[in-house]
């Protein structure tokens, strides 16, 4: 065989894996686009998402004891209360003991920071908003949620129940792309969840775009309806980057 | 040797005109406390001197406000609100705090950038610190301000208003929300703030 067409087979392949390809545990999301929920008048109407991976499901707490066996500076007893609060992993019994948790749970009570030294310590990053908003709008028959009415529903449900006091294991249905969990266990950080230029009250921090804010935010909204959406950006936008909350994890993300 | 002499050149040179403040020597104190914003490990530079970590400020109050040099609405107001709250300042308060802007844009905030808007703006040297740093640590500092942004179709970047008081150590002591607010809240927090100056 001659060296050329080595060469030749080994391009087509490697071309099939860059297409198809995912490592193990994440899923491919192709080149899409994305449409923001919320727009003020000048912002695109429409973004450009790159092809990238996506954890098909989110960190779990035995995957992040692993990370603080490794990394004792995120220890709950070592972290610096600038990157994470109080309550960071509040419900495991000590440093390196899950206690009542379990290992296949979600983890939560995590801060974006510790959240963003795990993904880089697995060589990964957290996802950007518009990548998780656009993994997350794909139902589980159809890329467009919208269409896919048993999706729908699926979501409605859970957004309209309060987060149990004992979270499910992390394995629910998968989605199109084959990303599991997106809804339906916890809410999860994204790399620019300080992004969102919307506040659920009146704060007035935010000067800029002032049709963005309080009641106007819903006129700028692409799509009203979509009332799970709004909730996230609101809870996005109510969040520090030291907070943890109870029903607050992540997964991480790649660029192929 | 060479990397050595490229750093030290720009303060040998500007030795003449006064330091900025990011160009002045370390305090040479033990770690930063728990909730230090100079725990922060990442890599910045200034107009005038090339990279710095953030903990270069440490031991003297910084006025923090992110912005960026194009912006056409909000960073003009909250710069002359900065330079309002500098000239309302007493002197000895003013000789123990120092100003820090940071930018958002990092596409288009190069050093360069950063030095034509000292001089548009007229921000003296020994008072005020321009720094640029790359879009993820940008967007960490900016997340340990409360600080959020958003950059729409045209490069203008949506941000929310925030003038942050370090104290010494880094920590943040106060902070003023909105433009056009009454500023002696924040004045009175600077003053006390200045009492803790170690330098």
């Amino acid at each position: 065989m001659s060296v050329r067409l080595a060469l030749h087979i080994a391009a087509s392949f490697l071309a099939l894996c860059a297409v198809r390809g995912a490592e193990p545990g994440m899923a491919a999301i192709p080149d899409s686009v994305y449409r923001p929920l919320f727009r003020g008048e000048k912002d695109a109407k429409e973004v450009p998402v790159p092809t990238f991976q996506l954890d098909v499901r989110p960190v779990t707490n035995g995957e992040f004891l692993a990370f603080v066996r490794e990394h004792p500076k995120w220890q709950r007893s070592q972290v610096k209360r600038l990157f994470a609060d109080e309550r960071y992993l509040a419900h495991w019994a000590s440093d390196l003991d899950l206690g009542q948790a379990r290992a296949e749970q979600p983890v939560t009570n995590v801060s974006w920071f510790a959240a963003k030294a795990f993904s880089a310590s697995r060589g990964k990053r957290l996802p950007t908003t518009a990548e998780w908003e656009l993994a997350a709008g794909a139902g589980f028959t159809a890329r467009d949620g919208a269409k896919d009415a048993e999706f729908q529903a699926e979501v409605a449900r859970w957004y309209a129940t309060p987060s149990p006091a004992v979270l499910p294991d992390a394995g629910g249905r998968a989605n199109v792309f084959g990303v599991r969990d997106l809804h339906g266990l916890v809410w999860e950080w994204t790399s620019d969840f300080n992004s969102a230029m919307v506040t659920g009250d009146a704060r007035g921090d935010s000067g800029l775009e002032r049709q963005l804010f309080c009641g106007a935010g819903s006129v700028g909204a692409k799509d009203t309806g979509n009332f799970p959406a709004f909730m996230r950006f609101g809870f996005r936008s109510s969040l520090r980057a030291g907070y943890t909350v109870h029903n607050l994890g992540f997964r991480c993300a790649k660029t192929p | 040797m060479k990397t050595l002499l490229a750093f030290l050149l720009p303060c040998v040179l500007l030795a003449a005109e006064p330091l900025p403040p990011c160009c002045r020597p370390a305090l040479a104190a033990g770690q930063p406390t728990d909730k230090s914003l100079y725990l922060l490990d990442s890599t910045w530079t200034s107009d005038v001197i090339r990279k710095i970590k953030l903990g270069v400020l440490r031991g003297r109050p910084q006025i923090v406000a992110l912005f960026f040099t194009q912006c056409e609405y909000a960073c003009p107001i909250l710069v002359e609100e900065l330079k309002g709250i500098e000239r309302k300042l007493a002197p000895e308060v003013l000789g123990k705090v120092d100003f820090l802007l940071v930018s958002i844009d990092s596409k288009r905030d190069t050093p360069a950038a950063l030095a034509a808007f000292r001089e548009k703006r007229q921000l003296t040297r020994e008072r005020w610190t321009l720094l640029r740093g790359e879009a993820d640590d940008v967007r960490e500092l900016a997340a340990l301000l409360g600080v959020n942004y958003t950059e729409d179709a045209r490069g203008q970047f949506a941000h929310s208003n925030l003038i942050t008081l370090l104290n010494a150590d880094g920590e943040v002591a106060f902070q003023h929300t909105g433009l056009k607010q009454d500023p002696a809240p924040l004045i009175a927090a600077i003053e006390k703030a200045a009492g803790g100056a170690q330098r």
